[in-house]
């Protein structure tokens, strides 16, 4: 793999850049948040100085959604996508060439050859989630804000990884999941309204689980990388449903797989359990306990918060998103909203010009992905765990400990 | 004693958990022999008495004994490489010290299994897994050493820091930022004068990552109750040629520091 340094394509810098802005404010302590230059040219018709200026890694698929709707923006400027399939990388390419009617957009196979553009701010990573903990953390030592795809971590390691690596160089770092505030607020909207009482449950009915994939190899295709698609996960031979980035969970993409995904629990899960953590306002926490049951072989699980709020999955007769509470009339309190305009992507572009935390601010969006992790690994072990979250381990369980991380495949580290 | 027999035995004293007892000896016994022939393609179905006898013997020493031992057998027998991917998974979870460990280390040369062989070795816990990996960083490729390198970054292995260090100016970029980043994890008072030392005249391709693994040094130092040492770490990056990010970073930390009880 090249580790070559690409000049920057367009200079923003002078005076009155982002880098010598931030360079004068370090040494003036504006901490914990610095201000971008692309944040003086907000509203309508920005002028492209004054743009965020962004790339795209992982870009077929979800992230060709995730493209569009920044490209949309007028407050952005893409001037890089990468992507391992070469005929997904000079499509987008093409694409966002057209949209501006300039050659200025490059296409990458290799995310690190963004990384180290000094004049992009911000990037989107829509890679499979085997990969989004090195792009995220990657892009904070680089010092880009990140807009990171739902589930955003593959592991419980990665998740403490991920929040400090935002923290540490005050970056914006957004999860996806536009569902978790737009399409449960009939869940949502009575719990935060008080209408729902002194709140005790609330119970997600996703799945299925990640199964292990033992497909025989086919041929590559040409302008595939497949071995940078595989990347951190287990060296497997390609095969055309390990890597479909189709959004069924039946053995057919990759998000069926163990290596890459962990099935329905954390693809669905990221949605749902989002949605239920906000509607029962727990997204500052962490369980301290998952309860494994087994009902005349009916196996469903129960999170319980330190402040004994219990998140069920698959818990019998209760439907999806079912909330339990004691449904006297209680207090009332406002329910967060995006920043800016633009949904989901607004929100992000928005924090990242006023450096405020996003909606789906990494911090939470690693909590809804801990809660799928937690759920998984009682699932394979088949029995309760306590999970100990200021040291980020199972305790007294050795074994389930083992499953907290995977190691990952050379050169990768993190 | 065959994993049929101690299973056997198990179940007949009556100590088993119903999972157990779930369990059939012969079937277990049949996906073992299964692994022999196991190649991609094949169903994976037939493998599941393994994952199942796993659940089923985390209350019994014996037959955990015993499965680990059939499964460590089974990868020294001369298997494929998607029997190896499947054994080294379980062995990840079942794995010992006193059983896996040397089955495992003699996977790590090999380009074909050095990466399945750590997927195990790097979640068993105890010394003697960090010592196989250590022992290996030294023999094998550039392609496999920032694997090795990272593992034993993950398991904060003090002992390596000196073969480590020694890795931070290896000509090999992929492998010099490996040793960075790991000693960053590690985090210890030795592994940040080394960072240290080393940012003194790191290449400009590697600006970033010994930042990045000297902030994560100072931040491990931090959490050990080593608040002048990382205020000095933090200082030092403070003052050096840094970008704006790192520098702001810094001055974080040195505040962090100065707060901290």
């Amino acid at each position: 793999m090249t580790n070559q340094k690409s000049k920057p394509t367009k200079d923003r810098g002078g005076s009155h850049g982002r880098r010598t802005f931030l360079k004068a404010a370090a040494a003036t302590v504006t901490l914990p948040y610095l201000i971008p230059a692309a944040a003086m040219g907000r509203g309508s018709n920005t002028a492209p100085s004054n743009r965020i200026v962004m790339a795209g890694i992982g870009i077929g698929n979800m992230g060709r959604g995730d493209l569009g709707s920044f490209l949309g923006r007028d407050d952005v400027q893409y001037v890089a996508v990468c992507d391992v399939r070469k005929d997904v990388r000079d499509g987008a390419m093409n694409r966002v060439n057209e949209k501006y009617s300039t050659n200025d957009c490059k296409a990458y196979n290799d995310f690190r050859e963004i990384m180290v553009r000094d004049d992009i701010d911000a990037v989107h990573c829509a890679t499979p989630d085997h990969w989004h903990a090195i792009i995220v953390i990657e892009s904070c030592r680089h010092g880009k804000d990140i807009y990171c795809q739902k589930p955003e971590t593959k592991t419980l390691r990665e998740g403490k990884l991920m929040i400090d690596a935002a923290r540490r160089y005050s970056r914006v770092v957004s999860g996806g999941s536009q569902r978790v505030l737009e399409d449960y607020r009939k869940t949502v909207d009575p719990c935060w309204n008080g209408d729902k009482g002194i709140i005790k449950s609330v119970n997600v009915n996703v799945g299925p689980l990640p199964m292990d994939c033992n497909k025989k190899g086919e041929e590559i295709p040409n302008g595939f990388d497949w071995d940078r698609w595989l990347g951190p996960a287990p060296w497997a031979p390609y095969h055309r449903h390990r890597c479909s980035g189709s959004y069924s969970i039946d053995g057919t993409s990759w998000r069926s797989f163990r290596d890459y995904s962990g099935g329905g629990m954390t693809d669905w899960g990221a949605h749902h359990f989002g949605g239920a953590t906000f509607a029962i306002d727990v997204r500052e926490l962490e369980p301290e306990e998952v309860i494994f049951h087994n009902e005349n072989g009916r196996k469903f699980a129960t999170c319980r918060y330190p402040n004994g709020k219990l998140l069920h999955h698959n818990y019998p007769d209760r439907g999806n998103l079912e909330v339990e509470g004691t449904n006297e009339k209680g207090p009332s309190k406002p329910v967060p909203s995006y920043a800016g305009s633009g949904g989901i992507y607004g929100d992000f572009i928005d924090c990242v010009k006023t450096r405020r935390r996003p909606f789906r601010d990494i911090k939470y969006a690693v909590h809804t992905a801990t809660v799928c992790h937690l759920f998984l690994i009682a699932y394979e072990l088949e029995r309760s765990l306590k999970w100990d979250t200021e040291k980020q381990q199972f305790i007294d369980d050795d074994e389930a400990n083992r499953l907290v991380d995977v190691a990952r495949r050379e050169p990768w580290v993190i | 004693m065959t994993i049929k027999e101690t299973i056997g035995m198990t179940l007949a004293a009556g100590a088993a958990t119903v999972a157990v007892a779930q369990t059939d000896s012969a079937t277990l016994e049949k996906a073992l022999e299964t692994l022999k022939t196991y190649d991609w393609g094949a169903d994976r179905e037939a493998l599941k008495p393994i994952d199942q006898a796993i659940i089923a013997t985390h209350d019994d020493a014996a037959a955990r004994k015993a499965l680990e031992k059939s499964l460590v057998e089974v990868l020294a027998g001369g298997i494929s490489r998607s029997a190896q991917d499947y054994v080294c998974r379980k062995l990840r979870v079942v794995g010992t010290a006193a059983q896996s460990v040397k089955a495992l280390a003699a996977l790590l040369a090999d380009e074909e299994t050095s990466h399945i062989a750590r997927y195990a070795l790097e979640r068993i816990p105890g010394e003697k897994a960090t010592k196989a990996m250590r022992e290996a960083l030294p023999k094998v490729n550039s392609k496999l050493k920032p694997g090795i390198i990272g593992s034993l970054g993950v398991r904060r292995d003090k002992k390596s820091i000196p073969v480590i260090s020694k890795l931070l100016g290896d000509s090999d970029i992929e492998v010099a930022n490996a040793a960075a980043q790991s000693l960053g994890l590690i985090g210890t008072s030795a592994a940040a004068k080394e960072l240290s030392k080393f940012a003194k005249k790191a290449s400009a391709n590697m600006k970033i990552s010994v930042a990045d693994a000297r902030l994560v040094c100072a931040e491990q130092l931090l959490a050990d109750g080593k608040k002048s040492e990382a205020a000095a770490m933090y200082k030092e990056l403070k003052d050096d040629d840094q970008p704006s990010h790192v520098k702001a970073a810094a001055m974080k930390g040195i505040l962090t520091a100065a707060i901290k009880k």
